[in-house]
């Protein structure tokens, strides 16, 4: 990263601001005549005190770094200079030994401040959960599984990990939705260790399928003993009333022996499930899956979250696809006296639908041994003796737990007063369980890190590791690891490490680095307008997530080359995506689902960045942007960061009537010499990627009429090696894994520990990389490296 | 920042001494000022509500020709000619530093300069800078408002996000539904528990500051000024369980989902009458829901229509869309106009500003904000035309209606004065 985002300098800022040191040892004043000459000759026409550039007044600049504004603007400086952005390409440039020497003065004060800061105030301050790590957290805590993480208000990051402690917040708000979050976490805990949990297990047919139920018909088709369903593109077409569940709760849904009717060549019909309540004053539909149903007769099966008295919808769902007439008029849909396969619709036949209640996290008895563990029990009864003495033992053992960490008596003093003050009030153990377990929940050590300054101890280095690939709290093997003190042992933490990337929990970790790293949470921020991409669909859409955590789990199970992330030879896919993508020459399994394919040489599919999903959250639903794509890539992959545009530019307005190109129109925007400077980086990437539309299809025309401005995606790098289009772009890339390892070494480290990384951190990010060179900077050797370095395991 | 002193052995006057930022002050300043339950302050009561539209108006159709008193209405004004002395337009303004297309919403009422939405920090908005401080004279200090999803422009001072309210029915509950005897007991209970646990997060925070190092300080402390806050607002709230919500005899008539300007009407149907109660005085309603097809003539979605890219067809879609956003404006104005006061109406105390994060939406400027701003006793019936090129800063106009809610405030977000040719009615 050699150009800091704002948010950087100011990071940088705010950690200095809480004291300054007194570590510069070179004479600023002799310092800074030894830099005069080389200021003088390059900086000062631009940043003088009446020229200012920047607001950048380098002659009026003291060298004081123990001052926090003054360490930014210096570090600023050292970091343009360095990257060759300063002086600007057209001025008179130093040679390198006299911008060596210049860099190497400025250099040494400004790591050592920033060295010694990280030592005395570490680089991370007061991470808390997100809410998705509160929600995980509580589960494992109490065994149960209900959302909870809806119950709490959004991480607002912007563009930045949630996990990034000083953007997290904390308000009076988020304290008093712990408290509501806790509440609801224990009703259900409870609740369920009292009350028992509920059943219910029901198999819907062809008449329950079709039951009418007030209203417009939207329902499937019963013939012959089985149900089926088409492509009706009425709203909630595929609707089943009879199939709403009576509370709030884990379900899972099984379609009997689902079949595909008249599929097109690729041998599959896809369709969609959701839940909802299916009516336009309520039209928001939960997507619960995709099905993709071949020739052979096969169940699916799905576990999903269904709100109470919302119903499924279930229909076959390609955009590709035909759709049949409604058959019948004022908005309901008639079967009769129609054939539709003889018509040679697409649909999905099946048996019918079995919805049984589940609870997927444990059964009720873990519940039970979470809230009383070591509670002896005699016909379903608690058998305790003294009360007093057990609450104490249980809000103890409770509190270790849940701060992840062993707590002194004093620090447990708080809780089992409050809890022993209700006992002896209520007289009810269950009240004063309930009142102590509360507190704890809402307490700064659960819902924090804790960390001190300098070597983590080995439960704080259980906790980010925990955090790091479960988005959980450590499991007991962790966790004797941690009180044995063995974890900080590198073969041991190296092991652990693979055991927690075998584990199936480190899904979390995949959805949830990809979601915030390539920014996937906004995969349905916008929905693309259906008359100008008639081939997307849901299942598209679906289908592009799966796959880019299906390509990144590939890349860390079998430690292939980050190189991967710009250009592969191979591909996870299913029949939809092969479809959308124009990949019909490949082989796939048909109902298969993903499946890893080798690619053709030299498409232009390979790699993350020509993933749907990358394509469809870089673009705004209608028109692309070679800026946002350009920024997105720098930023995410190659790891270089570009500054703000300066006030007062005006936005470039797209034209979706196709006359003129984006580019035509960023070309005059960019002839302004002070944009171009900036474009000439931001640029170049998004016009490798304009072959690629909104939903990630190819074009190589903006429009379909004649007169459609046609796609230029040729460009020229940074550095200076033009290229024809993405086939170029990537081969250039490709060839440099090494910025790639490192801008992937930053984000790891960044969501895993919390901080952003530091300037002196450098010789360690270099050290990670380096280790990891001779197997082709493989991902799953950074994130092993990037563990083990000082960087993850110092405050 | 100048120094702030309060004198607490006499009631203070709400044009005192609040000067510098504003920020630190809240304790003192809360109970000195607590005359929720005593006497009603001596006097009149401001209001102030902030509507916002996500997906902006279309400016060729608002901004009138004409500047000043002899402007001539644009398309999009004509229908609310019977309130021309009742708002004024201002066009050529916006929020200085705040760019980023739709990420700009959070900068929408607190005016804070995000740089290419790329911000991890937001300041308070107007709405929760007035509730704060006046807030607690009512039941509700504020209501945070959406037609379509939870996301607010709402900010506290810590800057983190107030999700929203979206049901129209759930909020008339919220009003004016009492609660069951035993509802009322647990509500109880559950502020004097939260109490204690509050007593307990505290001690905690300030023990944990000896464990992990003065780098943690800055974080530590927003748990204090969490804890402090939410219970104060547990105190007030204990007191309002204990009285009977207002009754009101309406009926929510439910926005329809397929329109809407009709779900900004049903929202803001019973926001009049939360004022109507003084069960609020501070309102913001965000409106971002996308589905305008029950609207004759249009057959594309809102976002999609904002979309036009200067296509006619879609511009003339647009317009219907917008009217009808601005219609159901100009008809919640004449409610409160029409609602009679010992002094005056109800929208002589009522400030109420229409306005949206984007003057462009086709190309996601952020440049040249719409702007409508009604009633709260200011001199209205004008044009405020300032540079489109040069855009004057709009949060001299939330100055504006700081001062005239009595707050006394040097500055907000990055105001430099009050707004030219803004002022107060005789």
């Amino acid at each position: 990263m050699e150009h800091p985002s704002p948010s950087r300098i100011v990071t940088a800022a705010i950690a200095l601001a809480t004291a300054p040191l007194g570590v510069v040892s070179a004479d600023d004043k002799d310092l800074l005549a030894k830099l005069d000459p080389f200021l003088s000759q390059h900086c000062y026409e631009c940043h003088d005190d009446l020229t200012a550039e920047a607001d950048l007044d380098l002659l009026s600049l003291d060298f004081d770094l123990g001052n926090p504004a003054n360490f930014a603007h210096w570090d600023h400086v050292f970091r343009r200079v360095r990257s060759g952005e300063m002086p600007p390409k057209e001025k008179a440039q130093p040679s390198s030994r006299e911008r060596k020497e210049f860099l190497e003065l400025i250099r040494e004060p400004l790591f050592a401040i920033d060295r010694a800061d990280l030592e005395q105030y570490g680089r991370v301050h007061g991470r808390r959960l997100t809410r998705t790590e509160y929600e995980y957290t509580v589960h494992d805590l109490l065994g149960i599984d209900i959302p909870l993480a809806n119950q709490l208000p959004a991480d607002e990051s912007g563009h930045e990990f949630e996990t990034k402690a000083d953007i997290q917040q904390l308000s009076h708000f988020h304290l008093d939705k712990y408290l509501v979050a806790a509440d609801a976490a224990l009703d259900e805990a409870f609740g369920r260790m009292q009350k028992g949990d509920a059943e219910f297990k029901r198999f819907f047919g062809p008449t329950e399928l079709t039951a009418r139920s007030g209203g417009n018909y939207r329902g499937p088709e019963a013939r012959d003993g089985k149900v089926r369903m088409w492509r009706m593109t009425l709203q909630f077409a595929g609707r089943m009333p009879k199939t709403s569940v009576p509370e709030s709760g884990w379900y899972r849904v099984t379609i009997k022996n689902a079949r595909a009717i008249n599929p097109g060549p690729d041998g599959v019909v896809w369709g969609s499930l959701r839940s909802g309540a299916c009516y336009s004053n309520e039209p928001i539909l939960y997507y619960i899956g995709s099905v993709e149903a071949g020739k052979k007769l096969r169940d699916h099966q799905f576990e999903a979250w269904i709100r109470k008295d919302h119903m499924l919808e279930f229909k076959a769902n390609e955009a590709t696809d035909k759709a049949p007439p409604s058959g019948a008029s004022g908005g309901n849909i008639s079967f009769k006296g129609r054939n539709l396969e003889k018509d040679g619709f697409a649909g999905i036949e099946f048996d019918g639908i079995e919805i049984e209640r589940v609870y997927p996290h444990g059964p009720r008895w873990e519940v039970r041994s979470k809230l009383l563990p070591g509670v002896k029990f005699e016909n379903g009864k608690p058998v305790i003796k003294d009360r007093k003495a057990e609450l104490n033992r249980l809000v103890t053992a409770f509190a270790h737990r849940a701060f992840r960490r062993p707590a002194t008596k004093e620090q447990v003093e708080p809780y089992l007063a409050l809890a022993s003050q209700t006992l002896e009030k209520s007289d009810s153990l269950q009240r004063a369980l309930r009142v102590g377990y509360r507190a704890i929940l809402c307490s700064p050590r659960f819902l924090t890190f804790i960390e001190s300054p300098g070597q983590l101890d080995d439960y704080a280095l259980a906790n980010r590791l925990s955090y790091l690939f479960w988005s959980s709290m450590p499991d007991a093997e962790l966790r004797t690891l941690a009180k044995e003190g063995k974890l900080s042992d590198p073969k041991i933490l190296k092991g652990q490490v693979d055991r927690m990337l075998d584990d199936p929990k480190s899904e979390r970790f995949v959805a949830n680095f990809t979601n915030q790293w390539l920014n996937l949470k906004e995969i349905d921020f916008t929905t693309p307008d259906p008359r100008r991409f008639r081939e997307f669909d849901p299942i598209v859409q679906d289908s592009m997530l799966l796959e880019t955590r299906a390509f990144f789990a590939e890349t860390v199970r079998k430690n292939l080359g980050v190189k991967n992330f710009v250009a592969s030879d191979f591909a996870m896919l299913n029949t939809r995506l092969l479809k959308h993508y124009r990949l019909e020459e490949i082989d796939l399994q048909a109902g298969g689902g993903l499946q890893r394919v080798s690619l053709p040489k030299d498409t232009v599919r390979s790699g993350l960045i020509t993933q749907g999903s990358v394509l469809k959250v870089t673009s705004d639903g209608s028109v692309t942007s070679p800026i946002l794509r350009g920024i997105w890539v720098n930023e995410r992959i190659l790891g270089k960061h570009t500054p703000p545009p300066p006030p007062n530019v005006p936005a470039v307005e797209p034209d979706i009537r196709g006359a003129t190109s984006i580019r035509d129109q960023l070309a005059k925007h960019s002839s302004d010499k002070t944009c171009a400077s900036c474009h000439a980086k931001i640029d170049p990437a998004g016009f490798a990627l304009e072959n690629f539309d909104p939903v990630g299809q190819w074009r190589t025309a903006y429009g379909t009429s004649k007169n459609s401005a046609k796609v230029d995606p040729s460009g020229v790098t940074p550095e200076g090696d033009s290229f024809e289009g993405i086939r170029d772009w990537k081969r250039l890339h490709r060839e440099q894994p090494k910025p790639l390892a490192d801008a992937f070494a930053r984000q790891i480290l960044t969501y895993g520990t919390g901080g952003a990384m530091r300037l002196s951190d450098e010789s360690h990010l270099e050290a990670i990389v380096e280790s990891t060179a001779k197997e082709g900077y493989g991902v799953r050797s950074l994130i092993h490296a990037a563990v083990a370095s000082p960087i993850f395991q110092r405050k | 920042m100048k120094n702030v002193h309060i004198h607490t052995h006499q009631p203070l006057s709400r044009r005192t001494v609040l000067r510098g930022a504003g920020v630190a002050l809240s304790l003192p300043w809360l109970d000195a000022m607590m005359p929720a339950f005593g006497a009603s302050t001596p006097q009149r009561k401001k209001r102030f509500i902030g509507i916002s539209l996500s997906l902006g108006l279309h400016n060729p159709y608002l901004i009138p020709e004409g500047t000043g008193k002899n402007y001539k209405p644009s398309p999009y004004l004509k229908s609310i000619q019977d309130l021309r002395e009742d708002f004024t337009i201002v066009s050529g303004s916006s929020h200085p530093g705040v760019s980023g297309g739709h990420t700009a919403e959070g900068s929408i009422f607190s005016a804070c300069p995000n740089s290419r939405g790329a911000t991890t920090r937001n300041t308070i908005s107007i709405d929760q800078l007035f509730a704060k401080h006046l807030g607690h004279e009512t039941r509700f200090p504020s209501l945070v408002l959406n037609t379509g999803n939870e996301r607010s422009p709402s900010y506290t001072e810590n800057g983190a996000m107030i999700p929203a309210m979206t049901d129209p029915k759930k909020l008339f509950a919220k009003l004016f539904i009492d609660d069951s005897p035993e509802a009322k007991k647990g509500q109880a209970e559950l502020v004097r528990g939260g109490q204690s646990v509050l007593d307990i997060v505290g001690a905690e925070a300030k023990a944990l500051q000896r464990e992990v190092g003065a780098g943690d300080r800055d974080k530590l402390d927003a748990w204090f000024t969490s804890v402090r806050e939410l219970e104060q607002r547990l105190e007030a709230d204990e007191e309002w369980i204990k009285r009977p919500k207002p009754k009101v005899k309406a009926q929510v008539e439910p926005g329809d989902r397929n329109n809407a300007a009709d779900l900004k009407r049903a929202m803001l149907d019973v926001v009049y009458l939360a004022l109507q109660t003084d069960s609020t005085r501070f309102v913001t309603l965000h409106c971002t829901d996308n589905t305008v097809k029950a609207l004759e003539g249009v057959d594309e979605s809102y976002h999609g229509l904002s979309h036009h890219g200067r296509d006619e067809e879609k511009l003339e879609q647009l317009a219907i869309v917008e009217k009808a956003m601005i219609d159901t404006w100009g008809n919640f104005l004449r409610k409160l106009k029409e609602s009679k006061q010992a002094e005056g109406n109800l929208l002589d105390d009522t400030m109420v500003l229409l306005t949206s994060n984007l003057g462009n939406a086709s190309s996601h400027d952020n440049k040249n904000m719409p702007v409508l701003f009604a009633g709260g006793g200011f001199e209205h019936g004008k044009h405020l035309a300032f540079d489109q090129k040069n855009n004057y800063p709009l949060p001299n106009l939330y100055l504006s209606a700081i001062h005239q809610a009595g707050l006394d405030f040097e500055r907000f977000a990055t105001s430099s004065s009050e707004m030219t040719g803004l002022s107060s009615r005789a």
